[in-house]
């Protein structure tokens, strides 16, 4: 078999003399071709830093030269989308300097939990080296660099020991003058999942210049990090690939036939259905909005809620209109419903009451204080009779007994198709409460796209305007 | 006769089934609302439908999962908001240079700053669409109502594949989050667009080898027999690093060459023109339902003015506005944000003295205001 070959022979890499990113790379190199991969399945992902001119000196993998700290992000896209989507035989090897892996920390994170098939391998020499030797997080205490004159006042970022409480299943620290470098990447690159093999290395330009530091007292800088060395752990955990699961067949929808029970509405009705998050308000509204669309009408259904979910007002605004709704807005209200104080008091600050007239209906709930408004308002025991769950509901229904906009039957239906098996008792809890507020269904429906006055039965219980 | 099958969507689930129906494969998302419902709808479609949906840790990561995915060729798409799209915007430019296929669903709310999550609002179109440095113009298409999400996100995956470049579809919390009926059985899907492959010889390819200025390079994808070099640094075909070079500046002036040749095909607008009309109202987004009822009761009254949707922002679509102008002695641009972000950028195409701007800022322009403006004629 052909041997293969990665890094260009005999490339005259960019790196000041003695710098450790030479070490790192040639190591590299050698971990390569040992481990023999096909140059077509490993993808070099760089980023910003000496460390990122590393990409030029491949001559047979794929490189991709992305962000700054952001290379194993795009790294885990490339490797989640191969194993999950494609062959599974793509290896990302990310090459992130100590500046980069501190920006990018959060994907380090990530990419150590979710655990895709990459390997990182992280240069750490304690400051930005491009930029001028300024301090980064991993600088040892008391480091002088172009940006700590008088040394460094902060400890250093312990990585390793991050990405293990991160989960990562391979986490190695050396030192590039170790050598057994070329022996722990390969092992790191063997490894089916997340790998990181953290390097500590000399700048030669800066970290050497302004500190007592050479290549044999890298051990003791590790040492006074408290940094531990060598391969701190190794465990085979099934990658994200391995545990990813499709499902087998879509996710059924329900579409509502277009039944023969036709709505006779010949203009748009607007109406605003007011209650309090978690009592089922926008649940109701769609109801109503699918009884519509049973019979035969367009509808719009924009709810409306605190950035809060679960507390406080709800609110839903409804058109039902036997053309297509253009405007999703309610300009003046047909019909509000109210069905709690929160919906009343967002009623008032959403301009809705200001907007209503003498042909706006108010269904509200008997306990409810309400502004003077100048509409017919009527008070049924929404809250009270079939309880606060079920109140909007309950109001739906009143309203579509008393104008008809829609047939009842399609109401039923919608109900019935929501519920299953549970719609029978509920039917008939609604429909007691219609009794006992005398809404019961007549027998024929009066279809009228006008609104009606309310039913004579109904004559004592209303408000007229004011 | 078709039966008529209608569902209660909301923009954002049929943005979704757009995308899906156009053939993404890839999904990365971060929850924000007033978007979150798409990558909720991704997470559970998609597994079924041999794709990846992802769940990532920040926009930053969200979009960067995305790119990556692309370049192994598969369409990939992710939603968020403002601010989501705020952080995006470093790989949105990365996405440009690299010349790598993706879509952003961007569903706008009210800010500045995080503003208000459950607010409505056309604020970000600059921020998105001058996002770049340099002068590159970045597809955007406007959906108004949940049927044109469907169509709109189709439209950005084709031109996203065709041209190599990310595309935006720009909504926001009204167009997102509202229900509407649809008939679903009447929703259009396009032929999916599969990227051009690259068809050379073995060892010819280069990741950067556009043939002319107008059109985007063969692509291969990472792990093919064909060595992919890719970098958002200054680079040359070869996608090696280089500077002061013709050949880099060749390669810049294509990123735009490639758009600016397309502009007129990538045009999608509606229109209703009235002859004689001397209105025209132009708008896009959630105010061009208003903008387009407000319309319909002027001419149902016998003051007939002309009306223009505009599905594509950007490029602009320069001819239809033109035609749809002639003759108008005014030209009112409806957007819900403050000045009219959009009308500064029409305003050498439709001239100073005809343009007339209707905002508005954290509710929804109405008919009304709109016919109080035509009105003021």
């Amino acid at each position: 078999m052909m041997a293969y070959t990665y890094l260009t022979p005999d490339a005259k890499l960019p790196y000041c003399k003695g710098c450790g990113h030479g070490q790192v790379l040639r190591a590299l190199g050698e971990a390569l071709g040992r481990l023999q991969l096909s140059p077509d399945k490993v993808v070099i992902v760089t980023d910003i830093g000496c460390v990122g001119l590393a990409d030029a000196q491949f001559s047979t993998p794929h490189t991709v030269h992305t962000t700054h700290g952001r290379s194993p992000a795009f790294a885990a896209g490339i490797a989640l989308a191969d194993g999950t989507l494609g062959g599974g035989q793509l290896k990302p090897i990310v090459l992130i300097g100590d500046g980069g892996a501190m920006i990018g920390l959060n994907h380090l994170v990530n990419s150590a939990l979710v655990n895709p098939n990459m390997t990182v391998l992280m240069h750490n020499n304690f400051l930005f080296g491009m930029t001028g030797g300024q301090n980064s997080a991993f600088s040892p205490a008391g480091f002088v660099t172009a940006t700590t004159p008088a040394g460094n006042a902060t400890p250093p970022l312990d990585l390793a020991k991050l990405l293990m409480a991160s989960r990562a299943p391979f986490v190695a620290r050396k030192l590039a003058t170790d050598r057994d470098l070329a022996e722990t990447i390969a092992r790191a690159i063997a490894h089916p999942g997340f790998a990181v093999v953290e390097v500590l290395e000399l700048c030669t330009a800066y970290a050497t210049r302004w500190n007592p530091l050479t290549g044999a007292q890298l051990k003791s800088v590790a040492d006074a990090a408290g940094y531990e060395l060598g391969i701190l752990h190794d465990e085979a955990r099934p990658t994200f690939a391995a545990t990813y699961k499709r499902r087998g067949e879509d996710a059924p929808t329900l579409p509502i036939a277009v039944s023969e029970i036709a709505s006779e509405l010949d203009r748009p009705l607007g109406l605003v259905l007011a209650g309090t998050a978690g009592e089922r308000v926008q649940s109701a509204a769609s109801l109503l909005a699918s009884a519509g669309m049973r019979a035969g009408l367009h509808a719009t259904q924009k709810n409306d809620n605190p950035v809060t979910q679960g507390t406080g007002f709800s609110l839903s605004e409804l058109i039902l209109s036997p053309e297509e709704i253009l405007f999703t807005g309610i300009e003046k209200p047909d019909a509000l419903l109210i069905v709690s104080d929160d919906g009343a008091r967002e009623l008032e600050r959403n301009r809705f009451f200001a907007a209503a007239d003498e042909t706006t209906l108010v269904l509200s709930d008997d306990q409810i204080a309400l502004p003077d408004l100048p509409c017919r308002v009527l008070r049924l025991p929404f809250r009270r009779l079939p309880g606060p769950k079920w109140a909007a509901t309950a109001a739906v229904l009143a309203w579509l007994c008393i104008t008809r906009a829609v047939p009842l039957e399609a109401f039923w239906a919608g109900l019935e198709a929501r519920l299953g098996s549970q719609a029978q008792s509920t039917k008939g809890m609604l429909r007691s409460f219609l009794e006992q507020c005398s809404l019961a269904e007549p027998a024929e429906a009066p279809h009228t796209t006008e609104q009606l006055p309310p039913p004579p039965i109904l004559a004592g219980q209303t408000e007229g305007p004011k | 006769m078709r039966e008529a099958h209608r569902e209660l969507l909301s923009g954002n689930r049929l943005l979704a089934q757009g995308a899906l129906d156009a053939g993404c494969r890839f999904f990365s998302g971060y929850p924000i609302t007033p978007s979150s419902e798409i990558y909720e709808t991704m997470m559970k479609e998609l597994p079924a439908r041999n794709g990846l949906a992802l769940a990532s840790p920040d926009e930053i990561t969200a979009l960067a999962h995305c790119v990556g995915a692309s370049m192994c060729g598969y369409k990939a798409m992710t939603a968020t908001s403002g601010p989501g799209w705020c952080l995006m915007i470093e790989t949105v430019q990365y996405a440009v240079m690299t010349e790598t296929p993706v879509v952003i669903a961007l569903v706008q709310r009210l800010g500045p700053s995080t503003g208000g999550a459950t607010q409505g609002a056309q604020g970000d179109i600059l921020l998105v669409e001058f996002c770049t440095s340099g002068g590159y113009t970045l597809p955007v298409f406007a959906p108004a109502t949940a049927r044109q999400c469907h169509q709109m996100v189709q439209a950005a995956f084709h031109w996203s594949e065709r041209l190599r470049t990310p595309v935006v579809v720009l909504s926001d919390k009204e167009v997102g989050m509202t229900l509407e009926s649809i008939d679903v059985s009447s929703l259009e899907r396009r032929p999916q667009y599969e990227r051009a492959a690259f068809a050379g010889g073995h060892g010819q390819f280069l990741t950067y080898g556009c043939e002319c200025p107008e059109q985007p390079p063969a692509f291969a994808p990472l792990g093919s027999s064909e060595r992919v070099v890719a970098t958002g640094s200054l680079h040359d075909r070869a996608g090696r690093l280089r500077k002061n070079v013709p050949e880099v500046l060749e390669l810049l002036n294509h990123l735009q060459a490639k758009i600016a040749a397309h502009a007129e095909e990538m045009a999608i607008v509606e229109e209703e023109l009235a002859a004689n009309a001397e209105t025209l109202i132009v708008s896009y987004g959630i105010s061009a339902r208003a903008a387009r009822a407000a319309c319909r009761r002027l001419t149902r009254a016998g003051r007939p003015v002309s009306f223009l949707q505009l599905l594509t922002l950007f490029p602009i679509p320069t001819e239809a506005i033109r035609r749809a102008a002639q003759g108008c002695s005014r030209v009112a641009v409806v957007e819900e944000n403050l000045q009219g972000l959009y009308a500064s950028v029409l305003e050498p195409l439709v001239g100073k003295e005809r343009l007339v701007r209707v905002n508005g800022l954290g509710q929804l322009i109405t008919p009304a205001e709109i016919i109080e403006v035509a009105e003021a004629a």
